[in-house]
């Protein structure tokens, strides 16, 4: 039996129902009681672009911007993801077909949805065996070099869906504010994988960020980068009782990079992987940047109610191994 | 008259007849080819990089949510020297040393008002090394030598239980005085006291900048030549 999920999309923001499993943000899945990891059980991953094209990009234009999205990806050394274009295919994106699809589609009623990212799984083993990408062509696109102010680039929404297509869930690393007419605006992101995009001419969406690399190499860990990454992990708490869906940041001194998890359990437990060894400082705060339903299925009660604090403790982020588990009390605002 | 004030008496007279021995030395002496010596030194505290954490904005540019300023605290360390006398005023000499100085990163300006804090580790540290010393001619006295003194080697940082060593390399330059208290014809040709000032640079190891890192060094160790 297979079922297919509709796991993300993105623009002014939209739902990720994902059932996170402790270690990064990642689809899960539940096979007989037991919590799965949705990923590729063989790569290469074969894709299919379909030859619609809209006003500003051809399907020519369409299939290079993807393949560059594409390329970013599997250009990460820590990761083993592959990608091969599999042609052009008259299927249409979200269509049981056995082909990952990626392609225009017009979707008026969806006004917040930029593209969107479903899945089909083998719901026996909980393996990935089909995940489309549709880009919604009631909005303007552009493929131009630099951007084009009015229209949203490609490449960059296409880097953000592939995340998802990879199975990662979206990351929090994002500073927005409300705007008066509803929705948010984003002041500034630091991983493809934040779940809101960059208004319209921005191309700054199209590189990957330490957050998106190292989400990657935990759920793709190229040969022998499992011995060389490291963990931070451990427990955020008030009152003494375990915080659920605080965003906990782990930033090195070093490079200026910025990693981060939730805590993902009603311990307050959380755990960052893919990182690099050295030093870490850990700065733990209210989800308070994005809807909550773009990170959490909306029954979870994720609390809000603390203030921003910081670990005072310098954690070491040890190669190939874990750091061992930190504490992190937090306050109530 | 107690043990302990015996012991005090016997290592007073000792100490007089040594001074006479040294004494009758003459000036800028240094008897002995080879020093031991051992002691502790102060190293002061070494900025080792600031840093923002910040997000890519629209434009790519970068909006500061944090901002981070990390040094190793001052600390006392304890050293080991072999050295072995070339020339009259020329020496050479082998050294290691052991600390625990605290890696600690202050945090501000935090975009979410965060109350500052400052984030602490205290890490071990070893400097394996060798350094040239110049007896300095003129200023030569009958117990006093001062000299100075050039080095470096090799930097170790081990991090919380030992998870994670980082290494480097470190340079010594500076001087110091070395004071003769006792000189004699038997095996042991002489011991003392020594003490260096010095500026320690460090490259690489927990440094978070790029460069090198300098701090002050201020020791004191007891030497035997023979």
């Amino acid at each position: 039996m297979k079922r297919r999920a509709p796991v993300a999309l993105v623009l002014a923001l939209v739902v990720a129902p994902a059932d996170p499993a402790l270690a990064y943000l990642k689809f899960g899945t539940t096979v007989g009681g037991r919590q799965v990891t949705l990923k590729w059980s063989q790569t290469p991953v074969r894709y299919f672009v379909t030859n619609v094209s809209v006003p500003g990009v051809s399907a020519d234009d369409f299939q290079a911007a993807v393949g560059r999205a594409f390329a970013t990806w599997h250009a990460v050394p820590t990761a083993s993801i592959a990608y091969q274009l599999g042609g052009a295919t008259n299927a249409v994106p979200g269509r049981d077909d056995g082909l990952s699809t990626l392609g225009f589609v017009s979707r008026p009623d969806l006004d917040r949805v930029l593209a969107q990212t479903s899945f089909l799984v083998d719901a026996s083993t909980g393996a990935l065996v089909e995940a489309d990408i549709f880009f919604n062509s009631a909005f303007p696109w552009s493929v131009a070099p630099g951007g084009d102010a009015n229209r949203f680039d490609l490449e960059s929404i296409a880097l953000h869906e592939i995340g998802h297509f990879n199975g990662l869930g979206h990351s929090a690393l994002g500073e927005t504010e409300l705007r008066a007419g509803g929705g948010r605006t984003v002041l500034a992101a630091e991983a493809v994988m934040f779940p809101i995009a960059f208004a319209p001419g921005s191309t700054a969406g199209r590189t990957l960020k330490a957050d998106d690399i190292a989400g990657i190499s935990d759920l793709y860990p190229a040969s022998g980068s499992a011995a060389t990454l490291g963990t931070v992990s451990g427990r955020v708490t008030k009152n003494g009782a375990g915080v659920f869906g605080a965003h906990v940041v782990a930033f090195d001194p070093a490079t200026g990079s910025m990693v981060a998890n939730f805590t993902l359990n009603a311990n307050g437990q959380f755990s960052i992987g893919g990182l690099s060894p050295g030093p870490r400082v850990i700065r733990v705060e209210p989800l308070d940047d994005a809807e909550l339903d773009s990170f959490f299925d909306p029954s979870r009660q994720v609390d809000l109610d603390f203030r921003v604090a910081f670990s005072d403790r310098v954690v070491i982020v040890p190669r190939g191994g874990d750091s061992g588990e930190i504490a992190i009390a937090v306050v109530a605002k | 008259m107690t043990r302990a004030r015996a012991a005090a008496c016997a290592i007073v007279l000792c100490s007089v007849a040594a001074a006479r021995d040294a004494a009758a030395q003459p000036a800028g002496a240094t008897p002995g080819r080879f020093e031991v010596s051992g002691g502790a030194t102060w190293i002061g505290r070494t900025s080792i990089g600031a840093a923002d954490a910040g997000e890519t904005t629209p434009s790519n540019g970068s909006l500061r949510i944090f901002s981070t300023s990390s040094d190793l605290a001052a600390a006392p360390e304890i050293d080991v020297r072999i050295g072995l006398r070339l020339a009259r005023a020329l020496a050479v000499e082998a050294e290691t040393a052991y600390g625990r100085p605290e890696l600690r990163v202050s945090l501000s300006g935090d975009i979410e008002n965060a109350a500052p804090a400052t984030a602490v580790e205290r890490m071990q540290e070893y400097l394996i090394g060798g350094a040239v010393l110049w007896r300095v001619p003129g200023l030569q006295r009958p117990r006093l030598s001062p000299f100075v003194a050039a080095g470096g080697g090799y930097l170790r940082e081990l991090h919380d239980r030992a998870l994670l060593a980082q290494t480097g390399r470190y340079y010594t330059v500076g001087g110091g005085v070395a004071y003769l208290l006792a000189s004699r014809s038997g095996w042991i040709k002489a011991t003392g006291v020594r003490v260096d000032a010095r500026a320690v640079v460090r490259r690489d190891g927990v440094a978070f900048a790029a460069g090198s890192h300098t701090a002050p060094s201020l020791g004191a160790s007891l030497f035997v030549r023979f």
